[in-house]
């Protein structure tokens, strides 16, 4: 603290206005307290700005192509020309515009006050936000939500130029589709963006660092999302050394993971211990009595819907409520050829917990809808436990699949059984009837296939 | 396989302490995940700390007894899997018991405590330990009736089983059910090994203690003319204290397996305390040699903080025999239970105009229950007499009391 500092008291200090910040802010409010909100760049954070909402924008530009090329087979006159990304970009800016205003009106309504600025820790209950360039100011608060989210790293052997080598974000800004793209990465991120790309005309390599793409996901996922990148066109090397390839391709992607935004805090100062990498936190979201942490710089996935969640939860519990973050599923969504999402354990998992598990897995070829949509790759596998029959996890390929995981999210939160996924009516014919029928093999008695003989 | 240091976390209300009052597993054994390990003793409740994940217990690194500090390590895990979530704290004060997350990205190992969102919300409001209920659903689902029932002490759980021993004429299934934990558990289990191990004898005794209620009042009035404060029980345990020390075998512990008493050299007294919570024992340590103004003062302190369930874990450590004073409630006499490993008790009733008989004339007089309990195994009946006169003594002229 520097003598004669003017600081302005404050209830409820939340750092940070992405996905989970704003939420928090919101929730807080709603309960009563009074929150003041510091965020550097616009609401709605990397996620809104220049993640999750954007780059399913591309993703969706991309796959509508994909999808009236496929068409003409049947009878649909032939795409013709090149995507205008020009247009693209400016509906793009449009839509993300259009959803920043509807956070920022939000927060407006709620009473949120709305800092622009950069936060640092100066005491146990005392930030100094540097506003621009010249201005600071101090703010004594009660309580402190850390909502400051991640960034992308890079590699050593390709560090960001912001021009050619570049982080995701940049990706989705581009102007026009680069004639070679390597995307060095084999998560999620990569991924759709290696598919986008190559669905948009582009030569793509997808160099993954490990030996399979979407690690973390069930094996036969990361199978999936491999055969469908190759159909897509994405050429994919596997425990790849990306650095020769980099040397040709017009433009590269590196999406190596992030790191917590926790360094330019200055935590010591709150007398809190800087993690070496993410923040554990208890149920209530704490750090300390009177200090929060929620979204990516906590230990867990760096999702989106994990951090409005916590958001929540730790509104919640801003507000005097009995709150706590026991989501048993976060799902996982990928929007790539095809679609993939997972919500739960991975047969993997399973197994090396020990727990007796019941797989029914039901292959699209055997659906209507998926016959119509000529996608008849993908499947559902879902895993039961053996013992009650609870659903323990959900593993989905093929189109919608991103949508069909909320209903296997919900079953896993009711603690629902095989029986009650397949005496469950699904309208026919949609992709969701996979599921019903996936919950009948795993009892051993579908209609819709053969079981193997015995 | 990788090996996990499980730490104490903060248990709450800022103890930087706890002792570890009961191992639940040994070294060796497979444990699930959330499945208790250890049970840890703070000064208001017992607090089963729950695996973080599935493993094996491969080391122990504390023993029953042991007080331990925040961030110790308790035993060490192999597991499976790494253990990457929640199991401690960064900082200090936080307010909650961690729960640990579960390994995997998302649902815990098997199918783990099932219970909708809404039954866990409802859980929360109600102050439900979900992992205390059985769930009537399939596969061990939990309602949202499971928990109100719970809520309202009938427990779902067939547990006539785990009453134990004698057979019961009684059907337990029968009744309203209100579950043991905490400060309350502890008694019963403190109290069950009291009246299964100590052959226990109490006399009663009569004191005549108008002077010594004079001495308390005038003590009081001084204390309070100098901002201080002078608790009544202060004298009692300086009686107490004073007749502890000239008879040792009352300030002893049996050693049984070595056959052997123990006279303790500290004279530590605690102080039976009704608390929001249940029944502690907040401890005066050298009582015999504290001033008589900074007995009252430790006496105020440790009754106080017990009352407002502050007590820290170390001011109920360390106790060689315990008053009771049921005064304040107008008890009268009463067989108490030792605790072990405490070999005698005294309590004291409230101090009541009695008429009794002086030279021959029935006269009014302030008189006060005394009831002293010992243990048999370790006192003769003729050292209890002995030990109960001293008292009276003290009290009856308690001018005695004043001069230390």
């Amino acid at each position: 603290m520097v003598a004669g500092d003017q600081s302005d008291p404050v209830d409820c200090l939340i750092l940070g206005a992405g996905p989970g910040g704003y939420v928090a802010a919101l929730r807080a409010a709603q309960l009563g307290r009074s929150v003041t909100l510091i965020e550097r760049g616009r609401v709605g954070g990397v996620c809104l700005n220049e993640g999750c909402i954007p780059s399913k924008h591309l993703s969706r530009f991309a796959a509508a192509k994909a999808a009236a090329e496929k068409l003409t087979s049947s009878g649909m006159p032939a795409f013709a020309g090149v995507p205008d990304m020009a247009a693209f970009q400016k509906s793009r800016a449009a839509a993300v515009g259009l959803l920043v205003k509807g956070v920022s009106s939000l927060l407006e309504a709620a009473g949120v006050t709305v800092i622009t600025g950069s936060a640092r820790f100066v005491g146990r209950t005392r930030v100094c936000v540097e506003i621009g360039e010249e201005r600071v100011r101090y703010f004594d608060f009660k309580d402190v939500v850390i909502a400051t989210g991640s960034r992308a790293l890079d590699l050593d052997a390709l560090p960001f130029d912001g021009e050619r080598i570049v982080e995701p974000s940049r990706a989705l800004e581009w102007m026009a589709v680069p004639a070679s793209l390597l995307v060095v990465g084999d998560d999620y991120v990569a991924l759709e963006i290696a598919v986008a790309y190559a669905r948009l005309g582009s030569k793509v390599t997808l160099a993954g660092l490990r030996e399979r793409l979407l690690p973390g996901f069930d094996r036969d996922l990361s199978a999936a999302a491999q055969r469908g990148a190759h159909t897509a066109g994405v050429e994919v090397l596997l425990s790849s050394d990306p650095s020769a390839q980099a040397r040709q391709a017009d433009r590269v992607v590196v999406s190596a993971g992030r790191r917590a935004n926790v360094d330019a805090l200055d935590l010591s100062a709150a007398g809190l211990t800087a993690p070496s990498t993410l923040f554990k936190v208890d149920p209530q979201l704490r750090l300390d009595r009177h200090v929060f942490a929620i979204g990516d710089v906590t230990e867990g996935l760096p999702l989106a819907h994990r951090a409005m969640m916590q958001g929540r939860v730790v509104g919640d519990v801003l507000g005097g409520k009995a709150g706590a973050f026991d989501s048993r599923a976060i799902p996982r969504a990928v929007f790539a050829e095809p679609e993939v999402a997972s919500v739960g354990m991975t047969e993997a998992e399973a197994q090396s917990a020990g727990v007796e598990i019941s797989i029914g897995r039901f292959p699209l070829a055997a659906l209507g809808r998926a016959v119509i949509e000529s996608a008849t790759a993908g499947f559902a596998k879902l895993i039961f436990a053996m013992d009650g029959g609870a659903l323990l996890g959900a593993h989905l390929a093929g189109p919608r699949s991103t949508e069909l995981v909320a209903e296997m999210a919900l079953a896993l939160e009711m603690g629902a059984t095989a029986e009650d996924l397949a005496l469950t009516i699904h309208a026919h014919p949609t992709f969701a009837e996979s599921l019903m029928e996936a919950a009948e093999v795993s009892l051993g008695r579908p209609v819709h296939v053969r079981l193997p003989k015995k | 396989m990788a090996k996990f240091e499980f730490r104490l976390p903060d248990i709450g209300e800022g103890l930087a302490e706890a002792e570890v009052a009961k191992w639940l597993v040994s070294v060796g054994d497979r444990v699930t995940e959330d499945q208790p390990v250890v049970e840890m003793m703070t000064d208001k409740a017992s607090v089963e700390l729950p695996s973080p994940g599935a493993g094996v217990v491969v080391e122990q690194r504390v023993a029953e007894g042991d007080v331990v500090k925040t961030g110790a390590v308790l035993y060490v895990l192999e597991t499976e899997t790494q253990i990457g979530a929640a199991t401690g704290y960064q900082a200090a004060g936080a307010e909650a018991v961690a729960r640990p997350a579960a390994a995997s990205a998302a649902v815990p190992a098997g199918a783990g405590i099932l219970a909708p969102p809404a039954v866990r919300k409802l859980a929360r409001d109600l102050g439900v330990d979900l992992a205390t209920v059985k769930g009537s659903g399939p596969g061990g689902r939990i309602s949202a009736k499971d928990v109100e029932r719970h809520a309202a002490g009938v427990n779902t759980s067939p547990t006539t089983g785990e009453v134990g021993g004698e057979p019961s004429s009684i059907p337990l299934g029968a009744g309203q059910r209100v579950r043991l934990r905490g400060v309350h558990k502890r008694m019963a289990e403190t109290m069950a090994l009291s009246a299964r191990t100590i052959p226990h004898v109490t006399g009663f005794h009569e004191l005549d203690a108008g002077a010594f209620a004079d001495l308390a009042a005038r003590l009081r009035r001084g204390a309070e003319s100098r901002g201080a404060r002078f608790p009544f029980d202060t004298l009692l345990v300086r009686a107490v204290a004073i007749a502890l020390r000239r008879h040792p075998i009352f300030n002893a512990s049996l050693d049984e397996a070595r056959g052997e008493i123990v006279m303790h050299e500290e004279l530590n007294v605690g102080v039976a305390t009704a608390t929001p919570e249940g029944l502690i024992v907040p401890v005066v340590k050298h009582a015999d040699t504290l001033e008589l103004d900074r007995l009252a003062a430790e006496v105020d302190r440790v009754s106080s903080a017990a009352r407002e369930g502050k007590t820290a874990v170390s001011d109920v450590q360390g106790g060689t025999f315990t008053i009771s004073n049921t005064g304040a409630w107008r008890g009268g006499y009463g067989t108490s239970l030792i605790r072990p490993p405490e070999v005698a008790l005294v309590a004291f009733g409230r101090i009541e105009e009695k008429a009794v008989v002086r030279d021959g004339t029935v006269v009014a007089r302030s008189m006060m229950p005394m009831s002293v309990t010992f243990d048999h195994r370790v006192i003769d009946g003729e050292a209890g007499l002995s030990f109960a006169l001293t008292i009276r003594s003290l009290i009856e002229d308690p001018r005695q009391l004043d001069e230390h």
